[in-house]
């Protein structure tokens, strides 16, 4: 297998399809009203509130802009708005600010300093606005997580990735990016560099240390079985980087599951107790 | 025995779980299908229960003849029109062994069941973890002709369709739920199995969306020469209908002879292989 980048096209069209079918399949199973999810102004989430308001439509979509002062970006919040307008849902912005410093001042061990733990708090504050706001309008929470991040856990536990449905999950984000610019996304949406925002200034390729064109490659040739030491010769990159890279993608799979437990009895949840997702 | 049949593809998604609503909706399309003049109504894999029933299959498994057999049994004497069905088989000696099985029913009541042989258990398929694989291939005598029966990835093992040729099958039908990752390969292996036994062959796949899983659909009839006599919709529930006529057989057969030039010896040799492998 040759790894190059035209191993990571799909039918795009066939991809939309697949997406919208799905969303409206599950609101329809769950008897949900609509899908409401956390609206950052960037790629991913606009590219899946997008594809839910053409699933089940614009009035059953709803856009939670969450910022914070320490992240806030202008660019941000138009993207996201330039979004709601060509797809037609709807958003609203709350001002997380006076949530996360209640956090910070009640909490004994808070430790400013500590930027991911404090970045953490952001998405899982961005969490619990979501979640609040589909049981009170008995909606769905839509995650808008890629393969890409999913597959190193570049995401916050029980925070941007906690979902009801995951419709972007097996994209990974180059993908993500084609999808977008297929249902028609503005351009500077989908150019737009990647960033959780968990702190000022924070660019995921930066913080990863490589391109997603060359991340999605690797990844793509992992799923695929592929030795790391052939994906290095392929892609011409150092092998110290390719263990690395799989390294995360194997260690990472605790913030993939169920929370582990040890078996005690007949059946157990996250090992053999095994149903459906049946939703009726 | 007929020459000439209609038979009807009833490409169904199903509620998981639920056998009384997948029975109404089968009930449906044997009426609709009847009105429009089949005589064989064929359902997809598992269309009583859905696919995706994991544990849930040890309460939802019966035996054949058994409950939901008895239904579609009278049913078919009320329609008088042949119907195949899937569903999970729970062995009468035990209390939780379990077969993938397609059934026949008839107008004249039960016709014949088929456990299927392969099981996969890769990728998102678990069914050898549930299911016991059946060891025998099956078709049965009717009144519209010899029916082979094989499930979903017997497809992919050209043995299990030969089998229910050599059986005197004419009409090969494969019930199914594929989901759309593996369109590709079905849409191949179906004319192949037709081509290389010179038999019709009847392909019907599940709709909908389980657990994730989108059932592509796509269903079938193909002819001896390969050639699609009637498709269903990708992706939505359809019912369609085609017509066969045995004597289209012939021709083919003589034209490209696979039955007169099957060397069995070779099968010796395949089992000797196989065993080595």
């Amino acid at each position: 297998m040759k790894l190059k980048p035209s191993v990571l096209d799909l039918n795009w069209t066939e991809v939309e399809t697949k997406i919208k079918r799905f969303i409206k399949d599950y609101v329809e199973k769950s008897e949900a009203k609509g899908i409401v999810l956390g609206l950052s102004g960037g790629i991913d989430s606009c590219t899946v509130a997008s594809l839910a308001a053409l699933a089940i439509g614009g009035d059953k979509t709803l856009g939670l802009l969450l910022p914070e002062q320490e992240t806030f970006t202008t660019k941000d919040v138009e993207h996201a708005e330039l979004a709601a307008e060509k797809f037609g849902f709807k958003t609203e912005m709350i001002d997380i600010t006076p949530t996360l410093k209640a956090f910070y001042d009640s909490t004994p061990i808070f430790k400013t300093t500590d930027k991911l733990s404090k970045g953490n708090i952001k998405a899982r504050t961005r969490m619990i606005y979501v979640y609040y706001y589909a049981n009170r309008l008995g909606m769905l929470v839509c995650g808008a997580s890629d393969k890409s991040e999913t597959m190193i856990g570049y995401f916050t536990k029980w925070g941007d990735v906690a979902a009801d449905i995951s419709p972007i999950m097996d994209l990974y984000k180059t993908q993500v990016r084609k999808l977008a610019q297929h249902i028609g996304l503005p351009k500077e949406i989908v150019t737009k560099q990647a960033s959780p925002a968990l702190w000022p200034g924070q660019l995921a390729e930066e913080e990863l240390g490589i391109k997603y064109e060359t991340l999605d490659l690797i990844l793509y040739g992992l799923e695929r079985f592929m030795k790391t030491e052939e994906i290095a010769q392929q892609l011409g990159a150092k092998k110290e980087l390719i263990n690395k890279i799989k390294l995360r993608w194997v260690s990472m799979e605790h913030k993939r599951r169920m929370p582990l437990t040890t078996k005690m009895q007949y059946r157990t949840v996250g090992a053999d107790f095994r149903l459906p997702r049946t939703l009726h | 025995m007929k020459e000439r049949i209609k038979v009807a593809l009833a490409q169904i998604s199903c509620k998981q779980g639920d056998k009384a609503e997948n029975i109404r909706k089968i009930e449906d399309n044997v009426i609709k299908a009847k009105q429009q003049g089949a005589e064989l109504i064929i359902f997809p894999e598992f269309s009583l229960t859905g696919y995706t029933v994991r544990d849930r299959v040890y309460e939802l498994a019966e035996t054949i003849p058994g409950h939901s057999t008895t239904v579609l049994e009278k049913l078919a004497k009320k329609t008088g029109t042949y119907i195949v069905f899937g569903m999970p088989e729970l062995s009468e000696k035990t209390q939780a062994t379990i077969y993938n099985a397609a059934v026949l029913v008839g107008p004249d009541g039960f016709v014949g069941k088929y456990r299927k042989m392969y099981l996969p258990t890769h990728s998102v398929f678990e069914e050898k973890r549930y299911f016991r694989p059946g060891c025998k291939a099956e078709a049965f005598d009717t009144k519209l002709g010899k029916i082979g029966l094989i499930i979903c990835y017997d497809i992919f093992f050209p043995e299990v369709s030969r089998l229910t040729r050599l059986k005197g099958a004419q009409l090969i039908v494969c019930i199914s739920a594929s989901p759309a990752t593996r369109r590709t390969f079905f849409e191949t292996l179906t004319a192949a199995r037709a081509i290389e036994n010179t038999a019709f062959l009847a392909y019907v796949n599940l709709v909908g969306i389980e657990d994730g899983l989108q059932f592509w659909g796509g269903s079938r009839l193909i002819a001896p020469n390969g050639k699609v006599l009637v498709k269903a919709k990708y992706d939505e529930e359809d019912l369609v209908i085609g017509e066969i006529n045995y004597a289209d057989i012939r021709p083919i057969e003589a034209f490209v002879p696979t039955l007169k030039d099957l060397r069995p010896e070779l099968f010796d040799e395949l089992r000797e292989a196989a065993e080595r492998l």
